[in-house]
């Protein structure tokens, strides 16, 4: 090689060199640091610590004021016992960290805007929804707010000095999960907002809708007339309410002055008017339109779930002759998005003046869902309309103005800056009118009320709860909590029963708040149901109390609190359950069991009969035939092996198909912009009540006609719906009719938090619907459902027997025994064995934990 | 039986082969070494053992957390690979032999020792986005450690002066 040779090949293997090692040791763009993330006993390999099976120790814990005793079961259920309860939170954050902690930062990062500095500009939308809606805001605005040395604030500071403890300790021991050291981004030390991130992020998930937006478009393209029609404000179908009543119309009650990024809404409360009574003025304008498309393309790019959509969580309870062997019995199951690892983390808390015994969200201190050594509760989601939009009225010539009470006035700006990995920071701007942030300047400048953007004490309210001793004591706590607004079914030791839900339900002055309004300032919150009138029941007649979702009251309720559209559940699974508990007597919680596990359709069983005539009176083929024999004599269950339930469920869509298909095409309804909210589908709430009360009261009504076309009757759509599905599924699994199993249809599927497949659980065969009370929702592979299913029966003062269970496990770490271990039990229907409340769970694993 | 009489005898057969057995080969009429290697470089044990000891120093490196030991252990092989007029196709079989052989050796390590790095493997796969197999997350691994070996042995080579043709 000559001189020149040797010199050039120097300088490029220096070059070749330099590169590699720069790569490997910072990464680039999207690359991470393979060497540093791939290091065998390092980086991502590390993580195989974490999921190592533990053992007994002790651990040392900075910011402890006194040792701490953690006992596991063997399935990794904590029992804590400390001597105080700041000690008690700090061990808790400690164990989540332990164990959940990449799902505790990606929840902390979505909610605070940070999901692109760890996932790269694939999350920048969802970062830049999150920054505009505001949920770090909120969170930093609920921390000023919150005293440090009151019982929330305590508790907060103290977990968050446990999570720390488990970061320095991840920090200088370097087995950090695996994301992150393929990431090359690591967790930030927690703090208080952090977790106040979190609680925003469950109230979006349970409480953020975009259904207002959803029908300005259904109103601009069907009309006025058929929107309101077909998705009516009060369900044309009977419903079971929990309070039925009589009620009392009170004065209008503030919204808390320190709450709120607008004013709109503290202002001094006014009358409110029921919206509807009077004639429909409101016309949705293109403009308005066009915005609202805007914005549901910006929900649509979110992560699944962060979009309130499906309303099925069961809690109910029971006592005097209802019950035997117990004074109360209480049953729940929250149903909520299902993931590996669960969004619960179960857990028991003992500290002078503490005890109680349950499922917490990692990130959050305190128990949300359980029982104490007095009271057990459970929550469902109340389904009331607590997000509205707003128009604002701008102008080009005052750029950074809106109109407002007869004057222009400045939107307040805030400025933010998004690390992305792998890419350069972006810029984001975020304007605020008196009612919210502006969400966008498309078309029309709207923005948002939400009740989740008000601070809302709920640690302080959870923590209440869990020392109440009685239904005052508990009534009293959830005065203060705000969004998102829950049922609270509650059981007591003395036997006594109740539920309330509680939080704000916002009132307009003026307006159809199931729409956007206009900003202009007469159609704003004028301020809340007061407490004493909102939804409740305490130690009803019929010794039965059960929220499943439903309007929790009756038609002549005086207030408006939201429409049959997503608002609230068609009612199926509160019908069920009340027929359960009102037929049964001295039921046991084996009973209970027996009813959360429930695969009953109650809209089948009322719909299929009258398919079943409708196909006497019609020419059926012999295929037809065989699958009509089917249905004949099918009870309802949505059981996995049900062929029945395989027709009915295909049938009923193609039935929706029929009926409203032709009305969407002929308006153009643009469903791709919501395919939740705008698609004829099972999922819409309103469709399947409208349809079903037509098809039993009213089967010549004159939607089954399409427009333009020739008149149909019920009967006749249902005999070409079900030809229809009949074909659908000979394409789709072949054979005879009486081999379609349902659950070769539908599966159940739990994908991991970190959203790579092979990470998660299923898609798995599985019997149940959205209707039925062990609830399957997201249609053919349904991703929402029982995240938790709890029983406490009160035998006496003091004296609970719990048994719960959920999805997954307690680990997050796929390495960990505690991954998928109570998956199996879950799907069977087995329950576990709670820990006690101030007791100690039986378990072969003991920590102690020493300051 | 007169076949049997001539068993054990010069050209006889044996049981189950027919035919004379082929002529004995010839002795070499000089030591034989390996084709590849133009001169005598030292006994080949000694070299199996520098090998090993590469591999024992990457992956007690590896344990420690030192990820660019490889490197140097390539820049090492192609120092020597000069100076000792080694040919690159004997040195960078033996460097990525040796790079992945160590990193492979620490995660054996890591694995004797009970922790689960087959199903971390998998996690690490599926999080990258790869097929979930702990074999394509220990694949790109060792990928990295060769990668890191062969640049280093391209450099090693290069920093040296040239002694022979190699």
């Amino acid at each position: 090689m000559s001189t020149v040779g040797r010199v050039i090949n120097l300088l490029a293997a220096l070059i070749v060199s330099a590169a590699v090692l720069a790569l490997f040791a910072f990464g680039y763009g999207p690359v991470p640091a393979l060497g540093r993330s791939l290091v065998p006993g390092h980086g991502a390999w590390a993580s195989a610590a974490g999921g190592q099976p533990i053992h007994s120790q002790t651990l040392s814990l900075p910011g402890l004021a006194h040792p701490v005793s953690v006992a596991f079961t063997s399935h990794g259920v904590a029992s804590i016992q400390a001597a105080d309860s700041g000690d008690a939170f700090l061990a808790l954050g400690y164990l989540h960290a332990r164990f959940r902690l990449t799902e505790m930062d990606l929840q902390r990062r979505l909610g605070q805007g940070r999901i692109a500095q760890l996932a790269g500009p694939a999350g920048l939308s969802s970062d830049k929804f999150e920054l505009r809606l505001g949920l770090l805001r909120t969170a930093q605005a609920e921390w000023a707010a919150t005293g440090r040395t009151s019982p929330a604030g305590r508790a907060l500071l103290a977990y968050s000095r446990g999570v720390n403890d488990y970061l320095a300790q991840a920090r200088r021991k370097g087995d950090w999960p695996s994301i992150y050291a393929l990431a090359n981004v690591y967790p930030a030390p927690w703090t208080p907002v952090d977790s106040l991130v979190l609680q925003g992020v469950l109230t979006q998930q349970l409480d953020y809708t975009t259904t207002p937006l959803d029908y300005a478009i259904l109103e601009r393209t069907l009309g006025r007339a058929h929107t309101m029609a077909w998705f009516p404000i009060l369900p044309p179908a009977p419903q079971h309410p929990y309070d039925p009543g009589p009620y009392k119309h009170r004065a209008i009650a503030p919204i808390a002055p320190q709450a709120g990024q607008g004013q709109a809404a503290a202002a001094a409360p006014q009358r409110a008017e029921v919206p509807g009574a009077g004639p429909g003025s409101s016309q949705v304008t293109a403009q308005a339109a066009r915005a609202a498309s805007a914005i549901l393309a910006q929900a649509n790019a979110l992560p699944p779930g962060l979009i309130h959509q499906y309303p099925d969580s069961n809690a109910w309870a029971a006592n005097g002759p209802a019950v035997a062997g117990a004074r109360s019995m209480l049953a729940g199951d929250p149903h909520l998005p299902q993931t590996v690892p669960s969004i619960w983390y179960q857990v028991a808390l003992s500290a002078p003046g503490l005890s109680v015994t349950g499922v917490s969200v990692p990130g959050l201190p305190g128990v949300l869902i359980g029982h104490n050594a007095h009271i057990a509760w459970s929550l469902t989601d109340t389904q009331n309309q607590a997000t509205l939009f707003y128009t604002e009225r701008t102008s080009k010539s005052r750029p950074g103005q809106y109109f407002w009470r007869g004057a222009w006035r400045h939107m307040r700006q805030v400025h933010y800056t998004i690390p992305v990995r792998g890419a350069s920071p972006t810029h984001l701007t975020v304007d605020i009118t008196v009612h919210g942030p502006v969400m966008t300047q498309a078309g029309q400048t709207t923005s948002v009320d939400w009740m989740g953007n008000i601070p809302s004490p709920d640690i302080a309210v959870i923590l209440g709860v869990a020392q109440a001793r009685d239904f005052a004591h508990f009534r009293a706590a959830l005065a203060r909590w705000r969004a998102p607004s829950q049922n609270f079914v509650y059981a007591d030791d003395r036997g006594n029963i109740g539920a309330i839900s509680a939080g704000y339900y916002p009132l307009v002055r003026h307006g159809d708040p199931w729409l956007p309004l206009p900003g202009t300032g007469a159609y704003d919150v004028g301020g809340v149901i007061p407490y004493a009138s909102v939804p409740q029941v305490y130690n009803p007649p019929g010794h039965v109390v059960a929220t499943a979702n439903q309007r929790p009251v009756g038609p002549s309720y005086p207030y408006y609190i939201g429409t049959s559209a997503n608002f609230f559940d068609p009612g199926y699974r509160a019908a069920e359950i009340y027929a359960s508990l009102r037929g049964s007597h001295k039921m046991r919680p084996a009973d209970f069991a027996s009813i959360q596990l429930s695969l009953t359709d109650r809209l089948a069983r009322r719909i299929v009969p009258r398919l079943l005539a409708a196909l006497r009176r019609g020419h059926l083929t012999a295929q037809q035939r065989e699958a009509a024999a089917v249905l004949h004599g099918w009870d309802g269950t949505m059981a996995q092996n049900s062929a029945a339930a395989a027709l009915w469920w295909t049938f009923w869509g193609d039935y929706l198909d029929a009926v409203f298909q032709p009305w969407w095409r002929a308006a153009r309804v643009p469903v791709h912009k919501d395919r939740p909210g705008l698609d004829v589908s099972p999922q819409q709430a309103s469709l399947d009540q409208v349809l079903a009360a037509w098809t039993t009261g009213d089967p010549s009504n004159r939607a089954f006609s399409p427009p333009g076309g020739p008149h149909r009757t019920a009967p006749a759509v249902m005999r070409a719906a079900f030809a229809t599905a009949v074909a659908h599924l000979a394409a789709t699994l072949h054979g005879a009719p009486a081999g379609w199993a349902w659950g070769r249809l539908h599966s159940r599927q739990f994908p991991s938090v970190t959203q790579a497949d092979a990470l998660g659980y299923g898609p798995r065969a599985s019997g149940a619907d959205l209707w039925t009370v062990n609830a399957a929702d997201g249609g053919l592979v349904s991703h929402q459902g029982p995240s938790w299913r709890m029983i406490v029966a009160w035998a006496g003062r003091g004296s609970a027997t719990g048994r719960g269970v959920y999805p997954g496990g307690q680990s997050e770490n796929p390495a960990s025994p505690w991954y998928e271990d109570q998956m199996n039990d879950w799907w069977d229907g087995r329950y576990l064995p709670m820990p006690p409340a101030g007791g100690y769970a039986a378990g072969p694993v003991v920590w102690s934990l020493r300051p | 039986m007169a076949d049997l009489r001539r068993l054990g005898k010069r050209g006889s057969y044996r049981l189950g082969r027919l035919g004379a057995q082929p002529a004995a080969p010839k002795a070499p009429s000089a030591p034989h070494y390996p084709s590849w290697a133009p001169h005598h470089r030292g006994p080949v044990l000694l070299w199996l053992l520098a090998c090993l000891a590469g591999v024992v120093i990457i992956a007690a490196a590896a344990v420690l957390g030192w990820w660019f030991v490889p490197f140097l252990v390539g820049l090492a092989a192609g120092l020597a690979a000069r100076y000792g007029r080694w040919r690159l196709r004997v040195t960078l079989p033996a460097t990525v032999a040796m790079a992945a052989a160590g990193w492979g050796a620490a995660l054996l390590w890591l694995v004797r020792g009970g922790l689960p790095e087959g199903t971390v493997a998998r996690e690490i796969a599926a999080l990258a986005g790869l097929p979930a197999h702990a074999a394509v997350a220990v694949a790109v691994t060792l990928l990295v450690a060769v990668i890191q070996a062969v640049v280093g042995l391209w450099l090693g080579r290069a920093l040296a002066p040239s002694r022979s043709p190699g």
